[in-house]
């Protein structure tokens, strides 16, 4: 328990810091508003419109599901190599009854992986403007 | 005993309130140290190493070899003015820096760094240490997401995007690389798995050749260290900034103190792959000579990690974005999942005899 209190510690220590940074900053920087010092940067230009209206590829949707999915099969994973060696050790248990399941369940995600790859999902998408654009 | 500990019966304090001093004053000296790390690192290291690969001086005014450039570097960057752009998101704006500084400090709360005296320079060792670290390592994306959404600036919203795509392509790789040491282990707590690589493995004459997991398993310390530069964002995987290309991505809006935060977190977190690549694959602090050298042998395996980066940074080009998702969802996870069954087939088989 006093491990957690201890990593608990760390945390607000971790805070402090840059709050503290934040603080020392505040009380030392000049402030001096000027006309159009303010405007994002857009590479000189006069900033058009804004970026939350840009719109952006769905292909995240599909990356982000797989993560979920691999993600949390990392969780489970995590116990079984624990306890690989211990169990293998066992007589009782031994190598195969430890190995198969885990093998299967693996299989079965690699097996998914394999899918959302052959479909695409794993892939940059490109636009075909862009593709009529390369010189290579 | 952890540090804490240690404090709190040193300071003859018992029960919770020792729990608490302990704790506090311990996370007080590893806060400390982490930022002095990264103090000397990012104002005259980078420079300095930097200079020396493209052949030049860099600081060389203030003190032996510039060293004195950290304390006018720091208040230089502290003193500057913010500059606060037009029409953004406050205040995850403002928390963004907050949080991708101060999740790389966390995630060294259950590093073991070795001995200094008699003391155990580790604050706390719970038996989920690497499951732990790993969590807190990756709660900078979401910092990174923040910053990028909430500056209003399309640039940074791209390094946004990239940096999340980047994250999720190589997360799963680094962790089911980091599974194949703990099944040699048997232990999620980093104490632990220090220990383990303490046997050695075999003897050469008087040399004794220790059972580091990177000498066991070469190929999975080489995997891990590939992942971990795409997880720190650095060369050459060092998309989500890519100066080139999108300006510096999710930090391109942010100036003065808040520019201090996002680099310091992000040599923090240099610093803290580097500690998760010597706790689990370099020994820890082991190395050769009396116990109490630990510290300095931990600090030689952090430092050789971000010399590596700097390295990469000054040798290795770009790639490119969609490179990268390839690299990582078809090669790196791949070769991730072969290290895993590879391990549980080679412990198996290797255990009973």
């Amino acid at each position: 328990m006093s491990e957690w209190i201890a990593i608990g510690g760390l945390a607000i220590v971790a805070v402090t810091i840059p709050l503290s940074m934040m603080l020392v900053s505040w009380l030392l920087r000049p402030s001096v508003p000027e006309q159009g010092k303010r405007a994002t940067y857009e590479s000189g230009e006069v900033p058009t419109g804004s970026s939350y209206d840009i719109r952006f590829n769905i292909q995240y949707y599909m990356v982000a599901l797989l993560f979920v999915v691999f993600d949390v099969e990392t969780v489970f994973i995590f116990p079984w190599a624990v306890i690989f060696e211990d169990a293998v050790g066992n007589d009782a248990v031994g190598f195969i009854s430890v190995f198969l399941p885990m093998a299967a369940f693996l299989g079965i995600l690699v097996f998914g992986l394999v899918w959302a790859w052959r479909n695409g999902a794993v892939q940059w998408a490109t636009s075909q403007q862009a593709e009529r654009q390369r010189v290579e | 005993m952890t540090l804490a500990e240690t404090i709190s019966s040193a300071l003859g304090l018992e029960g919770a309130v020792g729990q608490f001093v302990g704790g506090f004053i311990g996370a007080a000296i590893v806060g400390t140290f982490i930022l002095a790390n990264a103090a000397v690192a990012g104002p005259w290291a980078k420079r300095k190493i930097t200079a020396a690969f493209t052949d030049r001086i860099a600081v060389d005014k203030l003190g032996p070899l510039g060293i004195g450039i950290i304390i006018p570097d720091a208040v230089r960057l502290i003193s500057k003015e913010l500059i606060v752009p037009k029409g953004v998101d406050r205040p995850a704006w403002d928390i963004a820096p907050l949080i991708i500084a101060s999740s790389a400090i966390l995630g060294f709360a259950v590093i073991p760094m070795g001995q200094v005296g008699p003391v155990e320079f580790q604050l706390a060792d719970p038996e989920v240490g690497l499951a732990f670290v790993f969590a807190v390592a990756s709660i900078a994306s979401v910092g990174l997401v923040m910053a990028g959404y909430a500056s209003n600036n399309k640039y940074s919203f791209l390094g946004g995007l990239r940096a999340v795509a980047q994250n999720l392509a190589y997360e799963i790789p680094l962790i089911l690389t980091g599974i194949s040491v703990v099944i040699f282990a048997g232990s999620l707590q980093l104490s632990e798995i220090v220990a383990t690589q303490q046997q050695s493995l075999v003897e050469l004459g008087p040399v004794a050749i220790p059972a580091w997991f990177a000498i066991v398993n070469p190929f999975a310390f080489i995997l891990f260290l590939a992942a971990n530069m795409a997880e720190v964002g650095r060369n050459p995987f060092d998309i989500p900034e890519a100066p080139t290309e999108i300006v510096a991505g999710f930090q391109t809006e942010y100036s003065s103190v808040y520019f201090v935060l996002i680099y310091l977190g992000e040599f923090v977190h240099i610093f803290l792959g580097g500690a998760i690549i010597a706790t689990i694959f370099l020994g820890g602090p082991a190395g050769p000579g009396p116990a109490w050298l630990g510290l300095l042998w931990f600090l030689v395996k952090i430092w050789g990690v971000f010399l590596l980066t700097q390295w990469a940074r000054s040798a290795l080009p770009r790639v490119r974005i969609d490179q990268l998702i390839e690299i990582g969802w078809k090669g790196m996870l791949v070769l991730a999942f072969a290290n895993l069954f590879v391990t549980a087939v080679i412990v198996g088989v290797l255990a009973p005899l």
